[in-house]
């Protein structure tokens, strides 16, 4: 084997067996391979489309995942179970004229033919396309956007952000929408990435589709899992959003089970029975997106905590909401103990040193449940952790032009946040947007039975129950969030987009100004 | 390409009434099992092969449970083949044999039942997924059945709620269960309580017959999903199954009404399979 990419984390390698490691690598970096056994020819290599994830200033993780028959029911979807080498290259033209990058990485049945390979050594705040490639048949060409230098004057980020795709609620036209914005460096996918559920006569409200007995049971094995991630993935707008922008996600509960914490079930496996579940569930969302190495797990432990610099505009903190959290609080005075936690001791202090030492103008935060509270019994949220919410907001506060981004809760809620109301001195300490789900629960209405629970709070501006995503431009002088909606999913992919509310966030005001 | 997964080892088997629990000891993290392949053989046959034929579960967990196994007793002959992330399959375990316990509901004669014994609640009122409703029709949190006039889908709610639920008004229901006999039974009686699921909490259901306690059945902490689905033979159901047979204290039932009598305690709801009196032949 050749060495691998200098981008590989010692520790990561170091601290896996020599196969592993080999495969880790390999699907990262594979020079020597190039030369190796042709595949045999298949239609749709590419089938699951192209991704690239986790830009830096001087590049970007590239993924795709071989799967001629996405969805073959033995979850490694059509390829025979043998490595292929996989091209890439690497373009500052659409047309490939002008390729500056390109290398080999090999897709082998461990990680159910997924490569991760990341491109570096290329300029900063540059747009590049990419593509891959197996013997003669080439993939769609996807394109990212270098972050801007460190510490360098930017003049303008913009965000899309994506929550609670539960495919079988509705057509993804909300992603259709988002990949068609004129401006887009950066889709963050909030969490519920995947849905666990069995997909069945009851819940299949995605009208037109049609799925096999396979999709009927809620999802266990390594094999199912990645059953789900090609289903979901096998959608056209999605592929095409993935293609559009680079991308970077967290997870919620759903990418394993419903409401799971830790280590513990939410129906009452015992947890050295559900690490098992937990480790696959983990390897399946490093398989199917375009993530760092370094979200490779470990058994039933992984890392996907990671930070983006946006050049002197905006410091991006991907946060980790699930894993690390204490149990939910068994009564009153469990849940307002001083020493709950929701990110874990280690995780805590690597997001307040992240806001202390931050010189950007935006501090952002990307968690999976959202901090505003709202009412006392939402303990999956925040809610359920009030004096790791004190603590996360007096950091915030303390770092200022804080800006919270959440999804969970399949609707559109725009919050300022302030101290008084969380338990600490009065003054606004940054502002939560909170995406609505793409399809999670389908069409919606505006309001619903929940409306009252959030809309009794001043500080939250804006709520709306149905589908969509959000929009964030980033400048020096202000944030502007425009919450978009699409009035159907269930019938078919071709609803509008309409704008359910935009507001503008000066810097330095922790206010949400609706235009 | 990485190695095979190793051998599954570490066997074990129990046997419960219709059903068998298999554990093993699990395999290391690398390479990553995708699944666990549980098969089925006669236990005739000593030297048979699995194959696809036998195969009777996938499972994630060193554990499965199989069920729907015939009331009358069953044994069969497991063996268990790990599968890697890479689709590599180990060596077969060792055949370990294992045999599930015969049911009162088999080798009993049938005094009286409510639903069938079929791991299904879907023939009880309000199921599969209505259970809101059963505050509204039981205000009083006590549900009265008469056996031979009332009919299960009409009067047998598939949930009994308990203290844990507050859907239900956290209140501790009680169902009465009025049993007509021509005659005292002759010999032993035995009650079979199957359940489908059974909440995350747990809890305690108490049986009183003729006024009289009989018995306090510590509930299993389920899946907490019998609620909304009520099929648990479904194929990756993940519905925690659960049954209960004791023999009623001797003279508990006599000639003409009695009156069966279960209080949800403690705990969240049951979410009945069925429930039945058996005398014992011999």
């Amino acid at each position: 084997m050749s060495s691998p990419s200098p981008t590989l984390s010692r520790r990561r390698l170091l601290g896996l067996s020599g196969a592993s490691a080999a495969v880790l690598a390999l699907g990262v970096n594979a020079p020597d391979v190039a030369s190796a056994d042709p595949l045999p020819h298949r239609e749709n290599l590419f089938g699951l489309g192209v991704a690239s994830g986790y830009p830096r200033e001087d590049g970007a993780v590239l993924w795709t995942r071989l799967a001629p028959e996405p969805l073959a029911e033995d979850g490694h979807g059509g390829m025979p179970l043998r490595s292929a080498p996989v091209k890439w290259e690497v373009s500052e033209t659409r047309d490939f004229r002008r390729i500056v990058k390109r290398g080999t990485a090999l897709a082998q049945p461990e990680l159910a033919h997924s490569v991760h390979p990341r491109v570096e050594g290329l300029k900063a705040a540059t747009d590049y396309f990419y593509r891959f490639s197996v013997g003669p048949q080439k993939s769609p060409v996807g394109r990212f956007r270098t972050l801007p230098a460190a510490g360098a004057a930017t003049e303008r980020f913009t965000v899309g952000m994506i929550s609670c795709q539960a495919w079988y609620h509705g057509h993804f036209a909300a992603h259709r929408h988002l990949a068609q914005e004129e401006d887009l460096d950066l889709t963050i996918f909030l969490g519920d990435y995947i849905y666990e559920y069995g997909i069945t006569a009851a819940n299949l409200w995605r009208q037109g589709a049609e799925v096999t007995p396979a999709h009927a049971v809620e999802i266990e094995t390594l094999e199912q899992y990645r059953l789900r991630y090609a289903l979901t993935k096998s959608d056209p707008h999605l592929q095409a959003l993935h293609a559009r922008a680079a991308a970077v996600a967290i997870w919620d509960d759903h990418e394993v089970q419903n409401d799971y914490v830790g280590a513990a079930s939410s129906t009452g496996i015992p947890a050295e029975l559900f690490a098992h579940r937990i480790a696959v569930a983990y390897r399946a969302f490093y398989e199917n997106l375009p993530v760092d190495i370094d979200a490779l797990p470990q058994g039933p432990e992984s890392d996907i905590l990671a930070g983006l610099e946006v050049g002197s505009l905006a410091r991006i903190t991907l946060m980790d909401t699930r894993q690390f959290r204490d149990a939910p609080p068994v009564d009153e005075a469990d849940r307002v103990r001083e020493d709950r936690t929701m990110l874990g001791a280690a995780q805590e202090r690597w997001v307040t040193e992240r806001l202390r030492t931050s010189q950007s103008r935006w501090n952002v935060l990307a968690g999976g449940v959202v901090l505003a509270p709202i009412t006392d019994d939402r303990t999956d949220q925040w809610d359920g952790y009030p004096a790791a919410r004190r603590r996360l907001l007096a950091e915030m506060r303390r770092a200022g032009n804080a800006v919270m981004l959440t999804g969970d809760i399949h609707k559109h809620v725009a919050a300022e946040l302030r101290g008084e109301a969380a338990g600490l001195p009065a003054g606004p300490a940054g502002v939560e947007l909170v995406t609505t789900s793409a399809a999670s629960d389908g069409d919606g209405a505006k309001t619903d039975k929940y409306t009252p629970d959030w809309v009794q709070h001043d500080y939250v501006r804006h709520y709306d129950g149905r589908r969509g995503y959000l929009h964030l431009r980033f400048t020096p002088e202000q944030l502007t969030s425009s919450f978009w909606i699409v009035p159907w999913v269930e019938s078919d992919d071709t609803a509008p987009k309409e704008l359910s509310a935009r507001f503008t966030t000066p810097a330095g005001t922790s206010r949400l100004i609706e235009d | 390409m990485s190695k095979k997964p190793q051998t599954v080892t570490g066997v074990a088997t129990t046997g419960a009434v219709s059903r068998v629990e298999l554990t093993w000891t699990p395999l290391p993290w690398e390479p990553l099992i995708d699944h666990y392949r549980v098969y089925a053989l006669p236990t005739t046959g000593r030297h048979a092969k699995p194959d696809e034929t036998h195969l009777v579960g996938k499972t994630v967990y060193p554990r499965f449970v199989h069920h729907g196994l015939d009331p009358a007793g069953e044994a069969f002959r497991y063996v268990i083949v790990a599968v890697s992330d890479a689709g590599r399959r180990g060596r077969p375990s060792s055949a370990v044999v294992g045999e599930s316990q015969a049911s009162v509901t088999a080798t009993g004669r049938e005094l009286a039942r409510i639903g069938e014994f079929d791991g299904k609640s879907l023939e009880l009122r309000f199921s599969p997924a209505e259970y809101g409703q059963i505050p509204k029709a039981y205000p009083t949190a006590v549900i009265d059945y008469v056996q031979g006039v009332d009919t299960p889908g009409e009067a047998w709610p598939y949930l009994l709620p308990g203290p844990g639920d507050a859907w239900a008004g956290r209140k501790t229901y009680r169902t009465r269960w009025t049993v007509p006999l021509d005659a005292a039974p002759q010999r032993d009686v035995d009650l079979a309580l199957w359940f489908v699921d059974t909440t995350r909490l747990g809890g305690r259901l108490d049986v009183a017959v003729n006024g009289q306690d009989v018995r306090s059945v510590e509930l299993a902490k389920g899946a907490t999903r019998g609620s909304r689905e009520g099929d648990a033979t479904l194929p990756g159901s993940t519905l925690v199954r659960s049954g209960h047979e004791f023999a009623l204290p001797a003279g508990a039932l006599t000639a003409g009404e009695n009156v069966v009598e279960f209080t949800l305690a403690e705990g969240g709801w049951v979410a009945w399979d069925a429930l039945g009196l058996y005398e014992r032949r011999s």
